[in-house]
């Protein structure tokens, strides 16, 4: 049962690490540990290895959580497991509990495991809380009666109520949104305030000037469990940071690119909208990729056919054909990379080939003022690498839409048939040049689809030496693009179509 | 099967008893089969080519001494090729048979409901395990005292396949609807399912598999795997050669050379009599570890500079 808790809190941790942990899966980590245990912790580690992550970057991930997780394990069960092995052991499980109140140890009687904990912590700690003040050993006996609140709760032994309060108070105080490091003290005091350490302080500092002895010893026992207390929340803070800290730090993040204009996204955070770009295409690659459809021709599946006609005395009815797969989109993608639209290209262009999986036939071409095709260069090279020659190399020049038109058109109209699908990228801005909507006319004719994507805001359309009207007449489809969120919308649209 | 149980009790008895059967092993490996056989689960294993997964399997199989059932997989791969597949040829002339003694079957019944009461108990015996021919699959369940079952190169098979094998993974049964559900004989069978990461294995499949990823093994574990597999190789070369290759896969290649290319280049060192390397031998061996020729004409330049490093 405390087994089980550190390692679902472990499990926390890997989800908040966006590792993706199904519920058979931690069965399977919890039998693991029962098999190897925590001793050895390179085999714990080599073995939860196979059960928790399932791909490269998952264990990647998972090796660093390990790492993080059982350090801190270690310090605390190391603190108690030299006064008692068994004991540290436990006790290292419910450093974990902290999170949930209701967990507090694991059931049976909370008063002797209490004690039992109690004892071995002095011992490792040599006492030294409450010498170093050098009090009167005021020696064992009659003890008085704790008045504050937290007082009573320290003093009625019951570990289960005290993690509850110090859960309630961690819900109160919002520990679950702390971020940085440095933050750690101030939520313990926020905690320790809220479980009412002002009233506590108050009490002790009165009973200490109390004439009677039972008073004074109440106040020697209070100041003991208060500072014993102050350690347990620290630890709490800490494991709440482990499991919290960061994550939400960059979900926020995420959520917030997700929505941002990308010509806003500043450099930095290049990287993350990378993977998010990434993560995004993955999904939709797992979602469309299983889409496949049986065609009504091909190949006769003999023994199909054969044996689904038994029923009519072996007279042939019905035919089976064996299936055939669905093709995948054929896809052009032309991209406007002068600087107004760079930022958009590049991420779309991220996007298209993260999916090579569901859409392998991607041909890409760039412009400005001269179209060309770019297609060999990320063949050749790494998304990002070929995405920045491509910046690089043909962003100069003013851009001239029909001019792109008219070199796409000499390029490849051949090899555009009625289940390609066209993508341009671009803001239709032609510096008052020559549209050629003809051209775009006749790709419009003889292809699936023209999709033309936007990234200016509706409203921009049509103003100054936007020639999206003349353009957005022989579009299939006219949309506007300009953040992650339109882009995933727009793919996704474009792999259900053509399934 | 007592033998069996001792064997998986630790890892460090499994590595030693593949070590024992020509296989070296990283203690992830090792852990990995001690986990498959304690937790009956299936392992799924991925890596690039060429770094021994299918051996894993077969080695496994050797050294628990059961049988290996192994299922090749490729694209259109389906139960019927995978699981199983009615004898409709059997069934067809059986029917065609029994069309001439029909009367004798219908015996006296009266009327139509009891007709089809008699040819409704008849017909059931048409789709009865007589009728049944097991593939891999339903073989693997039926194998009494277990055995191990390589689902090969799981990646090649399409997503559909994937779905099919969730049961047999998670529970090792099979449905089959005209027969009913086929479990597992006592001893479920030891399941390995490799990838060579083509495309990525879905998450379903994933999630009832212990995922092992074998990546190229590092330098000491290389010149073990040399020396159990070729050990009439001379030290110096058996040293050289791994440092040698060891290199290369530092070099931006098409196609990095794997385990099973360093044994077949020590083998070949071998028969040419080599003691160390010596660049023009290494050029001229280079299509044996290097299966471009993009690749050998970049390198060829190297070897040199190369050679001089690792004999150093």
């Amino acid at each position: 049962m405390g087994m089980d808790r550190t390692i679902s809190n472990f499990i926390r941790a890997l989800r908040n690490a966006e590792v993706r942990v199904s519920t058979a899966e931690t069965l399977d980590a919890i039998s693991a540990v029962e098999l190897v245990g925590y001793s050895d912790k390179a085999h714990l580690k080599r073995s939860l290895s196979m059960v928790l992550p399932k791909t490269a970057d998952e264990k990647e991930t998972f090796d660093a959580c390990f790492d993080n997780f059982f350090r801190f394990q270690d310090v605390r069960g190391d603190a108690s497991a030299d006064a008692n092995p068994e004991q540290g052991e436990q006790e290292g499980e419910e450093s974990g509990e902290g999170g949930d109140g209701e967990g507090g140890g694991a059931g049976g009687d909370p008063q002797m495991q209490n004690k039992g904990k109690k004892k071995s912590k002095s011992k490792a700690k040599q006492n030294n809380l409450y010498e170093e003040e050098e009090e009167a050993d005021l020696g064992p006996g009659e003890i008085a009666e704790a008045n504050s609140h937290l007082g009573k709760l320290l003093m009625s032994d019951s570990r289960v109520e005290l993690a509850q309060s110090m859960a309630e108070a961690g819900e109160a105080t919002n520990v679950r949104e702390i971020q940085i490091f440095t933050q750690k003290g101030l939520y313990a005091r926020r905690i320790m305030d809220h479980m009412g350490l002002p009233d506590l302080n108050r009490e002790i500092s009165d009973l200490r000037v109390d004439s009677r002895v039972p008073a004074r010893r109440l106040g020697q026992q209070l100041k003991q469990r208060r500072d014993f207390l102050r350690e347990q929340v620290r630890d709490y803070v800490e494991q709440q940071f482990m499991l919290n800290a960061d994550v939400s730090g960059k979900r926020l993040r995420e959520e917030m690119l997700r929505s941002v204009k990308l010509s806003n996204v500043e450099h930095r955070n290049f990287r993350l909208i990378q993977e998010m770009v990434y993560k995004m295409a993955k999904k939709l690659s797992t979602l469309h990729s299983r889409r496949r459809k049986v065609f009504k021709r091909g190949q006769l599946n003999v023994p199909k056919t054969l044996r689904n006609n038994m029923s009519y005395d072996g007279a042939i009815f019905d035919l089976y054909w064996k299936s055939v797969k669905v093709d995948r989109p054929k896809v052009f993608a032309i991209c406007d990379v002068s600087g107004s639209v760079a930022n958009y290209a590049r991420f779309m262009l991220m996007f298209l080939y993260s999916m090579d999986e569901v859409m392998p036939k991607v041909r890409s071409f760039a412009f400005s003022s001269d179209l060309a095709e770019v297609t060999e260069l990320f063949n050749r090279n790494k998304i990002e690498d070929a995405i920045a020659k491509t910046l690089h190399d043909y962003s100069g020049g003013s851009t001239d839409y029909g001019q792109a038109l008219l070199d796409f058109k000499k390029l490849c109209l051949d090899d555009v048939d009625n289940r390609t699908t066209i993508i341009i990228l671009g803001d239709a801005r032609n510096n008052h040049g020559e549209a050629h909507a003809e051209v775009l006319r006749e790709l419009y004719d003889r292809s699936k689809r023209v999709i033309w994507l936007n990234p200016e805001a509706k409203l921009a359309w049509n103003t100054g030496d936007s020639e999206m009207r003349k353009y957005g007449a022989y579009s299939h489809q006219v949309e506007e693009c300009n953040s992650l969120m339109h882009l995933e919308r727009v793919v996704s649209n474009l792999l259900r179509q053509t399934n | 099967m007592g033998d069996i149980e001792k064997l998986a009790e630790s890892v460090a008895s499994l590595q030693a008893s593949f070590e024992a059967h020509r296989y070296i092993c990283s203690d992830e490996i090792a852990t990995a089969v001690f986990l498959a056989y304690q937790l009956r689960k299936p392992i799924l294993i991925e890596g690039p080519p060429g770094v021994g997964k299918t051996e894993l399997a077969k080695t496994a199989a050797e050294m628990f001494a059961l049988p290996l059932i192994r299922l090749q997989c490729y694209e259109g791969l389906d139960e019927s090729k995978a699981i199983y597949e009615w004898k409709y040829g059997k069934q067809l002339l059986y029917t065609q048979v029994l069309k001439e003694a029909l009367n004798e079957v219908l015996g006296d019944a009266k009327g139509f409901r009891e007709s089809v009461q008699q040819l409704h108990n008849f017909g059931d015996i048409f789709f009865s395990e007589e009728f049944l021919e097991p593939r891999p699959l339903m073989k693997a369940l039926k194998e009494e005292d277990g055995c191990i079952l390589l689902i090969d190169e799981i990646d090649k098979a399409d997503h559909e396949f994937e779905s099919l094998l969730l049961e047999i993974l998670s529970d090792y049964q099979l449905s089959i609807p005209e027969i009913g559900t086929i479990k597992a004989a006592a001893e479920p069978p030891l399941v390995f399912l490799t990838s060579n990461n083509t495309r990525e294995i879905s998450d379903a499949l994933k999630r009832r598999c212990l995922h092992l990823y074998i990546p190229f093994p590092d330098l000491d574990i290389e010149q073990r795997i040399i020396g159990a597999r070729v050990p009439e190789i001379p030290p110096a070369l058996q040293k050289q050669l791994v440092a040698f290759i060891h290199e290369l896969r530092n070099l931006d290649l098409k196609k990095m050379p794997a385990i099973s290319e360093t044994i077949d280049w020590a083998r070949t060192l071998v028969l040419l009599h080599a003691e160390a390397l010596d660049p023009n031998m290494v050029k001229d061996t280079l299509n044996v570890i290097l299966k471009f020729q993009e690749d050998i004409d970049n390198v060829k330049s190297e070897v040199p500079a190369l050679t001089a490093k690792v004999s150093g």
